[in-house]
């Protein structure tokens, strides 16, 4: 009862089913995708069949390395299915934080009782960067477990500097969405900043890739901050690595003075 | 420093708003209250729906900022007192959603743990008391259960002042009964209490003093057994006399209105010659100079109605300068309706 953060252990255990869920998903998509390596994507066959696609759909699709281990679970794995599942659950989560709790009436009672609208915000925001890092973590110990049976060849150390790109695009995103819901109070608009920030991430990230006239666009991508230099193969700037949490905790930031300093609940 | 300068009077009071404003948009909602709520009582808001009750609640709570005005909630402002003020304050929001996924039990536990400390076995006695099972999950609880929950979670840490926005919302008749009981054992125990309804029944019974809001203006501030004195009364008796006999005593009795007779023909077994029926409405203190009046009148009947506050506070809605009828009408309207629920 007398527990130091009310908020994020009522958010933690309000929340593991739906953790549990997406760890599910991950589970599948990583279990569906690494065992196919040695046969699809190790093989000069793949290589082939890559070399016949448009280059452009290549390098929209990340799969210019596809045909190492490490290209092959960043191109499916962090590139793709984790990028889309984590995406989902961090917006949703995001979202239901400030915007959606206040669209089901149920913020304005939490904010009569003994606690702050930072708290609200930051013991929220905790949550949700503590259910990125059990699923991050989970990622992490079935990509390794795979690694061996696999013959993916991937490194730990550059695995987990890859994670933390991984949690800190997921982050991102969730964090973009409490704020627009602190902002407007709307789960709707935060759906979709915190969708729109991964989608536009990931377009740029394609359409930058194509020429040198719109190569200025993996500036504004932050899937490209995070992945342009493909970090399961080559090892994570640091830059990157600390700028997307740092982002993050300023989006928070902001969060917080957008909901002390609004009306709840009309 | 000027606003710290209090007078006595607001030192004693445990609510105390001036010159309240809220506007959302362009629209004014709240066009300038003023009231103030004196410790240990029990303090009510009637008015139709959309009146400004639940704004004005919220704006004690800090979840809404006033636009004009100044709001003092235990001596403190709550735009800058924080969660320890709020600690202090028992709040029932006038619509209560509650998360359906979790026991009652584990929802007021958590309402407990950001609030002020509950003593042991507090929660499990006001159950008992509201006959509410702790153990079901919300969403499967009836509105009039839920809204036992929000009783609970408002009453439970015991606060200073309870912030209550239509509180007898759903329940049924005996736990109306008990909900007031609760109101006097608190007040009696120290608590000051802030209620809305736009039932007068509710705020008859518990308490001492009214506000009328309506279209975001107080219309009267008045206590309880003002309001009855004001209140209008429904007179009717059958005396042995002509009309015009009667007419004439009750001419002379101050607040009679709407005197309608009946005749009763003389074949009816009332003795010899006339006899009437009559019906009255008697406003205002003049239950006297009536009864004097029809001392001198051969009365077969008397009965002398309790004052309908309701009726009383309909005069006093009436009795605003009305910018147009279209705003008085709906006001009229839902007080009817509750009346025909009552």
């Amino acid at each position: 009862m007398s527990s130091p953060m009310p908020l994020l252990s009522k958010s933690m255990t309000d929340s593991w089913r739906s953790t549990l869920g997406w760890a599910a998903g991950l589970c599948g998509a990583i279990l569906l995708y690494l065992p196919l390596y040695p046969s699809i994507g190790g093989g000069t066959q793949m290589q082939q069949m890559i070399n016949a696609l448009p280059a452009e759909m290549t390098k929209a699709l990340n799969y210019e390395q596809i045909a190492t281990g490490p290209g092959y679970v960043q191109a499916t794995v962090f590139g793709l299915y984790g990028y889309l599942l984590m995406t989902i659950a961090t917006v949703a989560w995001g979202a239901a934080a400030v915007a959606g709790d206040e669209e089901a009436g149920q913020l304005e009672l939490t904010l009569a009782h003994g606690v702050t609208r930072a708290q609200v915000v930051f013991e929220r925001a905790l949550g949700i960067a503590l259910r990125i890092l059990v699923l991050s973590i989970l990622v992490f110990v079935l990509v390794m477990a795979l690694n061996g049976p696999s013959q993916l060849q991937i490194d730990a150390g550059k695995l987990a500097g890859t994670m933390a790109l991984f949690a800190g695009l997921a982050l991102l995103s969730g964090t973009t969405a409490l704020l627009v819901g602190a902002l407007t109070g709307r789960k709707a608009y935060a759906l979709g900043a915190g969708a729109g920030i991964a989608v536009l991430g990931y377009l740029f990230n394609a359409l930058g890739k194509q020429s040198n006239s719109t190569e200025w666009l993996l500036n504004l991508s932050p899937y490209h901050w995070a992945y342009g230099n493909s970090p399961l193969l080559n090892g994570v700037e640091i830059s990157a690595a600390w700028g997307l949490p740092a982002i993050s905790a300023c989006l928070v930031l902001a969060a917080v003075v957008a909901l002390r300093n609004r009306d709840v609940g009309n | 420093m000027s606003t710290e300068v209090t007078s006595i009077e607001s030192d004693l009071a445990v609510v105390d708003v001036r010159g309240l404003r809220k506007s959302f948009g362009r629209r004014e909602v709240l066009h300038g209250i003023d009231f103030s709520v004196p410790a240990g009582s029990v303090f009510g808001v009637i008015g139709p729906n959309g009146a400004g009750k639940t704004t004005t609640m919220r704006c004690l709570l800090d979840i809404i900022r006033p636009s004009g005005g100044s709001i003092r909630v235990l001596g403190r402002d709550p735009r800058t007192a924080g969660p320890a003020l709020r600690r202090r304050i028992g709040y029932l929001p006038g619509e209560l959603f509650l998360e359906g996924r979790v026991t009652g039990r584990r929802m007021l536990e958590h309402y407990a743990a950001i609030s002020g400390p509950v003593r042991p076995g507090r929660i499990e006695e006001l159950a008992e008391r509201l006959d509410l099972d702790l153990g079901r999950h919300a969403r499967k609880l009836s509105k009039g259960n839920k809204q036992k929950l929000g009783l609970i979670q408002a009453f439970m840490h015991e606060p200073e002042l309870l912030v209550l926005d239509e509180p007898t919302s759903g329940l049924d008749p005996l736990v109306q009964q008990e909900f007031l009981a609760m109101v006097r054992e608190a007040q009696a125990a120290g608590t000051t209490v802030f209620l809305s309804s736009h039932m007068l029944s509710e705020i008859q019974q518990a308490a001492d003093e009214v506000a009328i809001l309506r279209d975001g203006n107080i219309v009267t501030v008045s206590t309880v057994d003002a309001l009855r004195e004001s209140a209008v009364r429904t007179v009717r008796f059958t005396a042995a006399e002509s009309p015009s006999d009667v007419h004439a005593a009750l001419s002379m009795v101050p607040g009679i209105r709407d005197v309608s007779f009946q005749e009763i023909s003389p074949a009816q077994p009332l003795g010899p010659g006339f006899a009437v029926e009559v019906s009255a409405k008697l406003e205002g203190a003049g239950v006297g100079s009536l009864v004097r009046a029809l001392a001198r009148l051969d009365l077969v009947e008397l009965v002398i109605e309790e004052a309908d506050l309701e009726e009383s506070v309909l005069t006093l809605y009436e009795a605003v300068p009305v910018e147009t009828t279209i705003i008085n009408t709906p006001a009229r309207r839902s007080i009817r309706k509750v009346r025909s629920h009552v």
